[in-house]
């Protein structure tokens, strides 16, 4: 047993249940978070698990005090559904103050004042860079627009988050990645799955060679749905439903597949070499520009290939990313590993060492109990029993918070960003134009 | 499934055989599948007759012959009371005497008539219900060793959840497959052992652990004569020939008094049994022999 993942599940112990109670009093619950983190914190600071995984390292801070030195000042950019979960998790984290949340569209901005108070409102997000004091932005905005605010957040000299995926085109991956290069601040991508437990478990797993070399990832996000957002007036259905059209975003790409494209190139400690695939708009035919079905492969080194999927008109297998190689499969997003052979029941095992030593001798195997033993591994060993009620996401804003208290950058993840955000792109030119597209070699990260 | 002096290739053959005769075998007996005939059979309403498969038709049969040889001790129709007791422990709480009454009405073979020139089954009462978990690994082990032995396997053991155990011939390093009966407190050690050539051994009892090695909330044996469950931590193995019959007679002589097992036993020859129970021992618990049968 890895012992981060052992007392990450002590840490844990339960506390975080509140997640689901609709309004626990906050301090309490802040004093239940402070005490998760600092157990936590004994974990982050472990060597082996930072070797693996060294973004983790914000985490080895124990929580703050309340003293207004302890503070970090942040304003939201994008108070939407994305961003009202993020801000849901800021107003969690011990020493984080919503300084400032912003958003031209102004049902949301007044929603998100509602639930901060003391914040103060912003239409245009360069007025919220000049404000005085404000440490770090977190900016959950649509796509197309990701790469400016980062650029002009990091000239502000602000510390960044940024919700994945990286930015609309590739040269902007490569200007954000230069910028960041040259700002000494932190830079934080929402890819939760980082922080999620369950992964950290089937990647300890993975490395300690239990499902042997990774020969085949396949990865599929299946919903069913019109991946509509209520829309009050025709005239703002780009701004509200920027997920359906191109000028925004790349749709299942850049909002879907490029978690799963991510945990591939952690994975498999690569980038994609290129990409082939199509996409089609075959079911939702209601004016929407972005595929609603989508289906690639990935090349990566070493012949390995990486299969994904999506769609939104059928849910039945929902999401999933299979890591396969020839000795087990894990399944990431529900935590399972799958040994290709499992070990007999013990009594077989006696049996079958005494038949090969030439033994003639009694193996206690009759019992009344039923001990499974399957020719195929249908129930699976759980990874990820760590109840902490979270995917990631609120770890991911915590370690943000601490690295900026501690002014250290967060080793590797601009590198993850960049990874899955230009692969992502590759995917969608590949459909849009037909033909096998290649990482573009001379990108840096 | 373990086949001695077997080749690769011949013994994934062989598993891959078994793993398609045992599917159907589920396919047409599991009562979880809604789609199995077992399943269309329990959804029928009172006095609607159901014609089943001529396969499920020769399994039910069989049932009806071992329930008349084991005087009702063997009854495939219990599972209401099983469920009853499952769901009131699991609560903290034994079932109401009315309760129980109120659902043995529901249960017994006497209540589900068998028209043999139609091969149609009716149940009397509503609600009623078959669950062929006592008797359907065992009868898919039996005939998975006849196709065996037809195919020229000559040795081979196969542990079915090591509850059902069938061997074909002997240990190849001695006169038969010495089995042991594993103390259900220390599963490392045996507390009586068996000499299996061409047999089959059945244990069953009440397990103190559940599959996953946590205390067992209910794990006990409904008495069909009664509707309660047998008291105290007990198993009953068998050995006899044919897998099904194995599995048949633990469960029934363990819900069978004493007096009264010898009586079935006459019906069915070659038959070695052995029951323990464990008493408790400071904070252990201890097995003795409670009663012996050989033939």
């Amino acid at each position: 047993m890895n012992p981060a993942a052992t007392i990450l599940r002590r840490a844990s112990n339960g506390d975080m249940k509140h997640d689901s109670t609709p309004s626990p009093p906050v301090l309490n619950e802040l004093t239940h978070r402070r005490e998760f983190l600092k157990r936590l914190a004994v974990i982050a600071g472990s060597t082996a698990l930072l070797a693996e995984m060294p973004w983790w390292s914000p985490l080895r801070a124990a929580p703050p005090g309340d003293s207004p030195a302890d503070r970090v000042r942040v304003g939201l950019v994008g108070v939407g559904s994305r961003g009202n979960l993020h801000l849901t998790n800021l107003l969690r984290t011990p020493g984080v103050e919503i300084a400032a949340l912003c958003d031209d569209y102004d049902p949301h901005l007044q929603a998100g004042l509602a639930k901060v108070p003391g914040a103060k409102g912003f239409s245009e997000y360069r007025k919220m860079l000049d404000m005085p004091g404000l440490d770090g932005v977190v900016i959950a905005t649509p796509l197309n627009l990701h790469a400016q605010m980062c650029l002009d957040a990091f000239s502000a000299g602000k510390h960044v988050f940024c919700e994945k995926s990286l930015a609309y085109t590739i040269e902007e991956c490569q200007a954000i990645a230069n910028a960041y290069r040259g700002s000494k601040k932190v830079f934080q991508i929402g890819h939760q799955r980082l922080f999620h437990p369950p992964y950290l478990r089937a990647l300890e797993f993975a490395r300690r060679g239990e499902i042997g070399d990774i020969k085949q990832i396949r990865a599929y996000w299946h919903r069913n749905g019109n991946w509509r957002n209520p829309c009050p007036s025709p005239e703002l259905e780009h701004r509200l439903n920027w997920r359906l059209y191109r000028a925004y975003s790349c749709g299942l790409m850049t909002e879907l597949a490029s978690h799963h494209i991510q945990v591939a190139n952690w994975f498999l400690e690569a980038h994609p070499l290129s990409v082939v695939g199509y996409g089609s708009i075959n079911f939702w035919k209601d004016g929407r520009e972005l595929y609603d079905n989508v289906n690639l492969v990935y090349r990566y080194p070493n012949g390995v290939h990486v299969i994904f999927d999506s769609l939104i008109s059928n849910r039945f297998y929902g999401a999933e990313v299979q890591i396969m190689g020839p000795k087990g499969t894990i399944e990431g997003e529900t935590g399972r590993l799958f040994a290709e052979k499992p070990p007999p029941a013990p009594g077989i095992v006696q049996l079958i060492n005494s038949l090969e030593h030439g033994l003639f001798e009694t193996i206690p195997i009759g019992g009344p109990s039923w001990v499974p033993d399957l020719k195929k591994d249908t129930k699976g060993i759980v990874l990820g029993n760590e109840h902490t009620g979270d995917d990631g996401s609120y770890l991911e804003i915590v370690a943000f918070a601490n690295a900026i208290r501690r002014n250290e950058p967060i080793p590797n993840m601009m590198e993850q960003a960049c990874l899955s955000g230009v692969a992502v792109l590759m995917g969608q030119t590949a459909m849009e134009q037909g033909r096998e597209v290649t990482w573009p070699s001379d990108f840096k990260v | 499934m373990v086949l001695p002096g077997v080749n690769a290739v011949t013994g994934e053959g062989l598993a891959d055989f078994a793993d398609t005769h045992l599917r159907s075998q589920e396919r047409l007996m599991s009562r979880f599948n809604p789609n199995s005939p077992v399943s269309e059979l329990n959804r029928c309403g009172a006095n609607e007759a159901f014609a089943p498969p001529p396969a499920l038709w020769k399994i039910l049969w069989q049932c009806r012959e071992h329930w008349q040889r084991t005087r009702g001790a063997f009854d495939i129709t219990q599972w209401p009371l099983n469920r009853l007791w499952r769901e009131h422990l699991e609560r903290g709480e034994p079932p109401s005497d009315d309760a129980i009454n109120e659902t043995r009405a529901r249960t017994g073979m006497e209540r589900m008539r068998f028209d043999a020139s139609s091969r149609t089954i009716k149940f009397e009462a509503a609600g009623q219900g078959i669950d062929l978990g006592g008797f359907g690994k065992g009868y898919a082990l039996e005939q998975l060793a006849v196709c065996f032995r037809e195919r020229g396997v000559a040795r081979a053991f196969f542990s079915f959840g090591e509850s059902s155990v069938t061997v074909i011939g002997s240990h190849p390093h001695g006169p038969t497959w010495p089995v042991g009966i594993a103390n259900m407190f220390h599963p490392e050690t045996s507390v009586h052992s068996f000499s299996l050539r061409d047999a089959s051994l059945s244990t069953s009892g009440t397990a103190p652990f559940n599959q996953t090695g946590g205390p067992q909330t209910f794990g006990h044996i409904i008495n069909p004569r009664d509707g309660r469950p047998i008291a105290g931590y007990r198993t009953m193995s068998v050995t006899v020939p044919n897998a099904a019959d194995a599995e048949v007679l633990s469960t029934a002589l363990l819900v069978t008094a004493e007096a009264d097992r010898a009586e079935i036993l006459k019906t069915y020859p070659n038959v070695s049994a052995i029951e323990f129970v464990y008493e408790s021992r400071g904070n252990d618990f201890a097995p003795r022999i409670q009663w012996r049968y050989e033939t």
